[in-house]
């Protein structure tokens, strides 16, 4: 047993004992999908995002038990409902635009309704926001009120990103500046958005519909 | 077997280091970025050490004045927050980050500027919460139990700024981790199925996972904390619920331990072997149990919530569910044990590390078991046994396999060798150092001294065991300082490593130290864990040996040092 590297038998390392340039082998790596890194580097990421509205949502829903103010009843889903079908209607928008886009056809200009159709859920929501806020329904009225601003704002955040990132998509995609090795950014924010359009369902319907516990 | 020497440009010629600063801000190869990692977590441990240098100094005599109440209340929030997210995970992703994709045979990571924004993020996460300073620290200690860290009751803007940094850090986390899993699931070398990686990338993938589910746990508890913090929302008060701050924090602060711990077992599951002269012994139960520890690392968490008073089947629950989780732990520490036995030992300064780390560890795990005991947990929680345990395995453990880590890898990284004749005198006053500060805290905490006081009566024996504790506490920090010594010393004047100073037998050895760009030229074939030794044995690969549940052959008993002596 050697005390000291000194001492540890000096043999050779691999590398120098054995030509390892003579094998034949260039580094290569498995590829077991064909889609992207982008694609599946957003599913992850939406993965932990699920985590965090998920959270969210369970205390709110935990929290509305206890809660006295003026509660859900001030809320209005007729209203809503109009731009939330806007958002929704963008997922249909970005649908035809991946496909354009696959088929080599123009799809800046859907690339650019999408995003458009996600500022004007943004600017019903902002209106939202205003007129519950001047009915007294603010984040410190209520515990379903903290719950719901810090949910549908966390998601307003969303959409202000994903529509943004649209947005410069369209633009780039109109002057031909997004070339093949793009696809993943273009894959990974297709997926984005649905995500984003699908969380409004569940927290419309659980925010404005449903009751409560 | 081929013998010729093939010319060999190595260690003095570093070929894919940044010679200038600009190119450290804007590297982003994965070797660089796991060193700046590591820069990080050093600088960071060496102020969180600081820290508690002067809280030991406080906590030296009874009734001591150098420190106010509050003052040490923002020590001891610092010092924790900075260990944890500054500390010990930038190093441990450094590590991760470095060697990963030298491990399975990759150029880079999946998403290179992805990997040095996520540093970028942590790093000024990092001076975030340092900014603080200038608004008055954070005082609600670094799990922040709402309401105490609600505006009413810790009014400075520290808290918020704590907040925002975590924020900012658990993102970069984050981030890597996505980036660890899309590379291991699709830069492998061909060859290299799931099974034939490399312990150390085996813990570090699923370690990743962990990363996923548990830190928007705590993404999702700061949000809610700025909300009543800065818009007045109610979560936490106000008719809100503070126990649902603990579940949030918690159902991340218990992962996170293993978060912590993962990549550190990953680092000895390579150290023991190469320094015992066999492979691992059951490499399918150490990865596998990885697994098992994953899921129940979740399923666990409420154990630091006994004291919360649930209904006593939860608390029940919880107890057997910690218990449970101590099987697969165990498990890895039978399989070093077993992999050390009968070994032809070499006692190296890493292999010192791994051995420390190996009784403390387990010395850990067993007070933590103690608190799966409801009793005991009553007994003893917010105690100084609680202190005691949970630094026999973050620093007992963790900490240990990142000095470990640390002297094993220093030769991949710089090409040169860390001087034993500082090392060893190093270790030993690390070690003693460490047992000395914390082995006592255990009777402390029996003879019932409470956690997070600043100060205490001069009850019997109090003042003699917290006075050996900040001495010691001082002697391991020479014996850290002594290490830095020794890393600055060695990368300028060091002796040369050469490309596989220990005869390891895993892919990052197969190449030059440190490697260049791109890591590889060529790869040797992988038809096992450690394609080297069958590039080395011809005659005995491997794959082709008696499997362990062969009990005929030589199995895993061979001293293959003994056979590779010419
Ligand atoms: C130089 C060696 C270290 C010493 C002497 C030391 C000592 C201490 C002391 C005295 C406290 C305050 C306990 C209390 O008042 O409740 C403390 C808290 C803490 N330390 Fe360390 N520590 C050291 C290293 C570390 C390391 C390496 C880590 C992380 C891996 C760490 C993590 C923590 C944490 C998380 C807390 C907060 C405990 C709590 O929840 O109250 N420490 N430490
Ligand atoms: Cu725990």
């Amino acid at each position: 047993m050697s005390s000291k590297p000194s001492s540890i038998p000096l043999i050779p390392s691999v590398s120098q004992s054995l030509d390892v340039s003579a094998l034949p082998l260039p580094p290569e790596h498995m590829d077991a999908s064909p889609r992207s890194n982008g694609f599946w580097g957003m599913a992850v990421f939406l993965v932990t995002d699920t985590v965090i509205f998920l959270l969210l949502l369970v205390a709110n829903i935990y929290l509305r038990r206890y809660s006295q103010g003026p509660a859900q009843g001030a809320l209005d889903p007729g209203t809503t409902i109009w731009f939330s079908l806007g958002l929704w209607a963008s997922s249909g928008a970005l649908v035809l635009a991946d496909s354009f886009r696959k088929q080599a056809k123009v799809s800046g200009l859907l690339y650019l309704l999408t995003a458009a159709l996600g500022f004007v859920f943004l600017y019903g929501q902002a209106q939202e926001y205003l007129k519950l806020n001047a009915q007294g329904a603010t984040v410190d009225a209520d515990l379903f009120f903290t719950g719901f601003y810090t949910l549908t704002g966390l998601h307003g955040l969303h959409v202000a990103f994903g529509a943004l990132a649209l947005l410069v998509t369209g633009v780039l995609r109109f002057r031909g500046l997004l070339d093949g090795r793009r696809e993943g950014f273009t894959a990974a924010l297709g997926l984005y958005w649905h995500f984003v359009d699908a969380v409004w369902v569940v927290l419309f319907l659980l925010l404005y519909v449903w009751g409560g516990p | 077997m081929t013998t010729a020497p093939v010319p060999v440009e190595t260690a003095s010629a570093p070929l894919s280091r940044p010679r200038n600063l600009t190119r450290w801000l804007s590297t982003t190869d994965h070797k660089d970025i796991g060193m700046m990692y590591l820069a990080l977590g050093a600088l960071f441990f060496l102020i969180g050490g600081v820290e508690v240098l002067i809280m030991r100094l406080q906590l030296a005599r009874p009734g001591n004045t150098l420190l106010e109440a509050t003052t040490y209340n923002e020590f001891f929030t610092l010092h924790g927050t900075t260990m944890i997210f500054l500390a010990v995970m930038p190093m441990l992703l450094g590590f991760s980050n470095y060697l990963l994709p030298l491990q399975i045979g990759a150029k880079d990571m999946a998403f290179p500027r992805l990997n040095a924004f996520g540093f970028w993020l942590t790093a000024f996460g990092g001076i975030v919460l340092y900014l603080s300073l200038l608004e008055g620290p954070p005082d609600a200690g670094w799990f922040a139990y709402a309401p105490l860290s609600e505006r009413p009751f810790s009014s400075s803007l520290g808290t918020d700024f704590w907040a925002a940094a975590l924020l900012m850090m658990g993102m970069g986390t984050t981030l890597t981790a996505l980036n660890i899993i899309i590379t291991t699931a699709r830069y492998r070398a061909v060859g290299m199925g799931l099974w034939k990686m490399p312990l150390f990338s085996w813990m570090v993938f699923v370690n990743s996972f962990i990363i996923a589910f548990a830190l928007p746990s705590l993404s999702a508890a700061l949000i809610m904390l700025e909300v009543d913090r800065a818009l007045g929302g109610r979560f936490f008060q106000g008719g809100g619920s503070p126990v649902l701050w603990q579940h949030y924090f918690w159902l991340f602060g218990h992962p996170e331990v293993y978060i912590m711990v993962l990549p550190a077992w990953g680092i000895i599951s390579e150290v023991i072997p190469v320094f015992s002269r066999k492979p691992i012994f059951g490499y399918e139960f150490v990865a596998g149990s990885t697994v098992a520890i994953a899921v129940l690392s979740f399923a666990v968490y409420a154990h630091h919530m006994f004291a919360v008073g649930f209904a006593r089947p939860v608390n029940l629950a919880f107890a057997a569910s910690t218990m449970l989780i101590a099987i697969p732990t165990g498990i890895k520490v039978t399989n070093w044990v077993a992999t050390l036995w009968k070994g032809s030992i070499r006692m190296t300064v890493p292999m010192m590390y791994a051995i420390a780390f190996i009784v403390q560890f387990t010395f850990g795990g067993i007070t933590g078991v103690s608190f799966a005991v409801l009793p005991i947990d009553w007994q003893l929680t917010d105690s100084y046994y609680v202190v005691a345990h949970f630094h026999y395995v973050l620093m007992g453990g963790t900490l240990f396999a990142l000095l470990s880590g640390l002297h094993f890898y220093f030769p991949k990284m710089t090409g040169r060798m860390l001087s034993e004749g500082f090392g060893k005198p190093a270790f030993w006053m690390i070690t003693l150092g460490f047992n000395g500060v914390f082995l006592v805290q255990h009777a402390l905490g029996m003879m019932g001294m409470p956690r997070r006081v600043y100060t205490y009566p001069d009850l019997p024996g109090w003042g003699a065991l917290n006075m050996f504790s900040t001495v010691s506490a001082f002697v391991l920090g020479l014996g850290l300082v002594l290490t830095l010594i020794n890393i600055v010393i060695s990368w300028r004047i060091g002796r040369v490593a050469g490309d596989n100073p220990w005869q390891a037998w895993t892919l990052e050895w197969a190449t030059t130290s440190p490697p260049p760009k791109g890591n590889f030229v060529r790869l040797p074939p992988i038809k096992s864990s450690r394609p080297l030794w069958d590039l080395a044995h011809p005659e005995d690969p491997d794959h082709q040996r008696p499997t362990r549940h062969d009990q005929q052959g030589k199995g895993h008993i061979r001293l293959e040092e003994k056979d590779h002596e010419q």
